[in-house]
């Protein structure tokens, strides 16, 4: 069998943007997934009680359904519901920001709920606010625990991100696919594919466990 | 109980903290069955008694971390306010030293002294710094003041807890077993801060199984036994002539020669 990587070099800006593209939606849902689930964690535990519950329904509904389906939903259905159709990069970021939020909100809550409330009688002791115990004594230890954690994240939202290829979003994935079906080298440009994704993720997830091995102190209460 | 309190009025101090026939119940356990008492500014009033006879939950309903179900505490001629905000007021002016000593694991001993003091009271940062290095040297650990908690002995950590609690000038100090999660070698260096405090005339309620520092240190002592006080009296009433049958029974069990 003969390798050939020529289409690769031939087509690396084409690759290049999609990669480009993988590369930001990944960034902005992680981002947008950060904020909601964080904000859903938080209120789940400080929250009054009837949108404690309907959020727990969302994240239980979040987690029950394949992120595939959610997108397809949300490039397919959900415009049909409003009356306005997403553009497949756009729909593609709602889908995986709402998948991956439902997940970070429940890393959120167990990193809250796991910091051992005598810190915060100490913060309310001191004569804190809620709000100032919980951003300035709760959430600063929690951050730190959820690290690991928050690493995967990171890692499972890059390698969903490759689902928007059926919605023809151009990413890494779509783009290589293009590729590989004009020049009929499947093998090569697959392979390179798979080295690509490695390429990205090991260094998030040895990154943030490095960082976690310097923190972890931090959050032991 | 005319003849001990016939002594301690001698002291001749306004009360700061009164307890009227305090409740507090968890479920079906009654943890405070009506406890009557009075702390009189400047006084150090040590609070014994056996385990989960309520001495460590009167501390905390003391500045409302727990909420009473019966009965009043008065701080300083008004009774403990309802609702989250006006409760705040009231904590800051109490100081609280916890069992496990809850310093915050992800600030510098100088971040736990100063946080409460620019958090709370909107110090200056630099007048706060200034206040904690204050602290510090009187708690012995200036040099400490960058390190986190997590490098430092269970000993160095109480002092930066008391510290902590002290940054935010409190008039009355609440200790809830300051000692008891200490290796025996560190015991000594926290009792002696809390001598040297007492010595200062900071109104101090300390929870405790230290008997001797009790005996030593304190103007009053209060005995618990099942959610209420027993017996209370001048230290040297109490340890040379209990008149309880339980508090005999307590201070034998503790090691205590009546």
């Amino acid at each position: 069998m003969e390798f050939d990587f020529s289409p690769i070099f031939e087509n690396w800006r084409y690759l290049r943007d999609g990669l480009l593209i993988t590369i930001s939606l990944s960034v902005l849902s992680i981002i947008a997934a950060s904020i909601l689930g964080g904000a859903i964690g938080l209120a789940r535990v400080y929250g009054p009680r009837w949108l404690a519950g309907v959020l727990a329904f969302y994240v239980d509904s979040a987690r029950s359904i394949p992120a595939l389906v959610v997108l397809i939903w949300m490039y397919f259905a959900f415009p049909l519901m409003v009356g306005i159709s997403l553009p497949p990069f756009w729909a593609a970021f709602i889908a995986l920001s709402a998948y991956i939020a439902a997940y970070i909100s429940e890393i959120v809550r167990g990193g809250v709920l796991s910091i051992r409330s005598g810190q915060t009688r100490a913060a309310k002791a001191l004569g804190m606010s809620q709000n100032q115990t919980i951003l300035k004594i709760i959430l600063p230890q929690a951050v730190v625990r959820i690290l690991p954690q928050y690493g995967n994240m990171l890692s499972i939202t890059v390698k969903n991100s490759a689902i928007c290829s059926v919605i023809a979003v151009p990413d890494y994935l779509q783009n290589s696919g293009i590729v590989a079906a004009q020049t009929y080298r499947p093998l090569e440009i697959y392979t390179v594919a798979l080295i690509v994704y490695i390429a990205m993720i090991l260094p998030l997830t040895r990154s943030t466990d490095w960082l976690y091995s310097r923190l972890s102190h931090l959050g032991r209460s | 109980m005319s003849r001990m309190d016939h002594q301690r009025n001698a002291i001749g101090k306004p009360p700061i903290v009164t307890y009227n026939n305090v409740e507090k119940c968890y479920g079906d356990f009654t943890a405070l069955n009506g406890v009557t008492a009075e702390v009189n500014r400047g006084e150090v009033v040590c609070l014994i008694g056996p385990s989960g006879s309520g001495k460590s939950t009167l501390l905390r309903c003391t500045n409302a971390l727990e909420q009473i179900n019966g009965g009043e505490i008065i701080f300083d001629g008004a009774p403990l306010p309802k609702g989250e905000n006006n409760v705040r007021l009231v904590r800051r002016r109490m100081g609280m030293v916890f069992q496990s000593f809850e310093l915050f694991p992800h600030m510098t001993a100088i971040e736990n002294i100063n946080c409460a003091p620019v958090t709370v009271l909107g110090m200056p940062k630099r007048e706060a710094e200034e206040l904690s290095y204050s602290l510090l040297k009187k708690v012995g650990l200036v040099e400490k003041a960058h390190s986190y908690p997590s490098m430092l002995s269970g000993g160095q950590q109480q002092r930066i807890a008391i510290a902590r609690a002290l940054a935010m000038g409190p008039e009355v100090m609440l200790f809830d077993e300051p000692t008891s999660a200490l290796d025996p070698e560190t015991v000594g260096e926290v009792l002696s801060v809390m001598s040297d405090l007492a010595g200062e005339g900071m109104t101090m309620i300390v929870v405790t199984h230290e008997m001797s520092f009790a005996r030593r240190v304190s103007d009053w002592i209060m005995v618990f036994d099942k959610g209420r006080v027993i017996e209370e009296g001048r230290p040297d009433n109490i340890f040379k002539h209990p008149t309880e049958g339980r508090t005999k029974e307590f201070l034998r069990h503790v090691g205590v020669e009546v």
